[in-house]
């Protein structure tokens, strides 16, 4: 677990961003907290639940397609005055179709023996690639071109519009959504069900033996997980002002997997700074490194793993806050 | 008449080429519980070595020849600096070499450009079944498919090294108590699965387009294949193949190839999820 400390300081320097940043790394840096906050779901999935869930994206552009179709007025349009159009609805919408969603497909893998470790992943990302097809041919969703034209977040309501067009409006907006959410899950795993996760991902037989219901805590962690991810998924097209396939599938997932096992997948907190670290540094590096960019993280991802298995960003934390409580000691 | 030869040829040659795929997958995964990402990259540089030879205006043939011992090389080169470090964390395997694919993507990228390459068939003629015309190389091909799956079956069940290397799936620490160098037959191992996979993608080249990103859609079929056979027997990959690369081919004859995919998954899904232990696995996992 992240110093609570540390997570002030993160957001504290967030928050002043804008002020010394300018408007393309705000801009920038706000779609990049939506990877964070994806980092998150997944950071909570497969780092503190054992899930490894290859298909993460599924959850991330099912939530932005939801989001798209229904401020975009694809679905029931007028109905309702232009109800369903609202950002609220829309966001609403796409967190609850996922979690259903990730309920039904969790109920699925998990009953019974379940399907674990390189099944699991084999089969999620089995899933990520069907989806992927499935959306690319879907021609009332925009088939390969996917949406476009997404309206920007809209923070009025019942006929009174607060657009947010500017970058620093918006950055605050998606901000405040992370940050709750990060507050959310640090509670939630610092809560007796969060040592109750960890109880049934290191040892499930035994926190079965014990009286606890492994299929519903497992289930109840992958709704979670879905739940944020499609929230940043919405989030994001609304931002990006696009819904692509490219947002559902197989790509995307291995990205985020990628951020959260760099970053630190057992601490939230290291899974949110590992994706805004490589989008960072992709943004920086891969004008100046071209091609040779995705080469170089493909060659450290698989030197962090062998090396540094917790993470490079995690490692440094936990020793650091274990030298600290050594000294207050 | 003629239509459905013409079905079965084709649902043959791509049961054979999923076989080969998976088993190169599978001699790794069951004997040492990595599963190998990379292996669709694997396949896929087969298929480059023929591109470059071809480039270079060698005979089609020695390139075939080739493929396996540089991908096999590779593959050794591989096991002594990744994989051996991760053998005891089985699901770091993923990711290890994962990130291992998305650098043998990149760099084939670098090396080659991101579009596509076709490579000529060595044997152009065609044999005439009735109305239709069939092309003489696929059936070559699924020739050498065959004779080459069963030297590996061969290799794992009528050897010595077979024997070994049996021992050491069933019972790890008892085969090294033995004296079974289990080091240097998961090294060994892990090279046949390479080269098997550098062939298969040697020998595919010229039916399809050779691109950077062709390794993934033979990768997820040949994991179905494998969970759906079962990990434990070898045979299960036959099983598995044959079950997954038949429904796919026949699928797309009433279906768009997109919806048949869908369609093969996530029949494939639902037996792995209802019979984990594969068509052919014992009930006890043994």
């Amino acid at each position: 677990m992240a110093p609570r400390g540390l997570a002030v300081l993160v957001f504290a320097v967030l928050m002043a961003f804008p002020a010394i940043g300018g408007d393309y790394w705000t801009d920038q840096l706000t779609r990049y907290l939506l990877f964070g906050l994806f980092a998150m779901s997944l950071s909570l999935v497969w780092g503190r639940g054992g899930i490894l869930c290859f298909g993460q994206a599924m959850f991330f552009g099912g939530g932005g397609y939801v989001m798209a179709a229904l401020t975009m007025g694809l679905v029931g349009g007028g109905l309702a005055g232009g109800l369903l159009t609202s950002t609220y609805i829309g966001l609403l919408a796409a967190v609850v179709a996922a979690a259903v969603f990730a309920a039904l497909l969790g109920y699925f893998l998990f009953w019974g023996k379940g399907l674990a470790g390189a099944y699991l992943a084999i089969v999620t990302l089995a899933i990520a690639f069907m989806l992927e097809q499935l959306i690319k041919s879907w021609y009332a969703l925009g088939a390969d071109n996917g949406l476009s034209g997404v309206p920007p977040l809209d923070l009025g309501a019942f006929g009174w519009h607060l657009e947010l067009w500017d970058p620093a409006p918006r950055y605050y907006a998606v901000l405040a959504v992370v940050l709750a959410v990060y507050v959310g899950l640090d509670r939630l795993l610092r809560s007796p069900f969060g040592i109750v996760l960890t109880a049934v991902k290191t040892n499930p037989d035994r926190a079965a033996f014990f009286g606890y219901r492994v299929l519903w805590i497992k289930l109840v962690t992958f709704v979670i997980g879905a739940a944020i991810a499609a929230l940043a998924g919405a989030l994001f097209v609304a931002v990006d002002e696009f819904a692509s396939p490219t947002l559902i599938g197989f790509g995307l997932s291995t990205e985020v997997l990628i951020w959260t096992a760099l970053g630190g997948k057992e601490m939230v907190l290291a899974a949110f700074l590992g994706a805004l670290a490589v989008r960072v540094m992709e943004g920086y590096l891969s004008e100046s490194l071209g091609d040779y960019w995705i080469l170089a993280l493909g060659l450290g991802f698989m030197l962090s793993v062998v090396l540094l298995p917790r993470g490079l960003i995690a490692t440094p934390i936990a020793s650091l806050a274990a030298r600290l409580r050594g000294n207050r000691r | 008449m003629a239509e459905l030869a013409a079905i079965a040829l084709n649902a043959t040659s791509y049961v054979l080429i999923l076989i080969l795929v998976a088993l190169g997958l599978v001699v790794v995964f069951g004997m040492m519980g990595v599963i190998n990402m990379a292996h669709g990259e694997l396949f896929m540089l087969g298929a480059y070595v023929v591109v470059a030879a071809q480039g270079a205006g060698a005979p089609f043939w020695l390139a075939v020849l080739a493929a396996p011992l540089v991908v096999g090389a590779l593959g050794a080169i591989i096991e002594g600096l990744l994989v051996r470090h991760v053998y005891r964390r089985p699901l770091d395997t993923i990711l290890a070499t994962w990130g291992l694919s998305i650098a043998l993507k990149q760099m084939v990228v670098l090396s080659f450009g991101p579009a596509s390459y076709s490579v000529v068939a060595p044997v152009e003629a065609t044999i005439a079944f009735g109305t239709f015309a069939y092309p003489v190389y696929r059936l070559i091909l699924m020739a050498i498919a065959v004779v080459v799956i069963a030297a590996v079956f061969w290799v794992f069940l009528r050897t010595d090294f077979g024997l070994a290397a049996r021992a050491v799936i069933a019972r790890p620490d008892t085969a090294a108590c033995l004296g079974i160098d289990t080091r240097r037959l998961y090294r060994a191992s892990f090279v046949i699965g390479t080269a098997v996979a550098g062939f298969a993608g040697a020998l595919v080249s010229p039916l399809i387009s050779v691109d950077p990103q062709m390794g993934l859609g033979y990768l997820i079929p040949a994991f179905l294949s494998i969970l759906v056979g079962g990990a434990g027997p070898l045979a299960g990959v036959l099983a598995g193949g044959a079950v997954v690369g038949g429904t796919d081919s026949l699928l797309t004859v009433w279906l768009s190839p997109v919806v048949a995919q869908i369609a093969v998954f996530g029949l494939a899904i639902l037996v792995i999820r209802l019979r984990p232990q594969g068509l052919l696995g014992a009930r006890d996992g043994a």
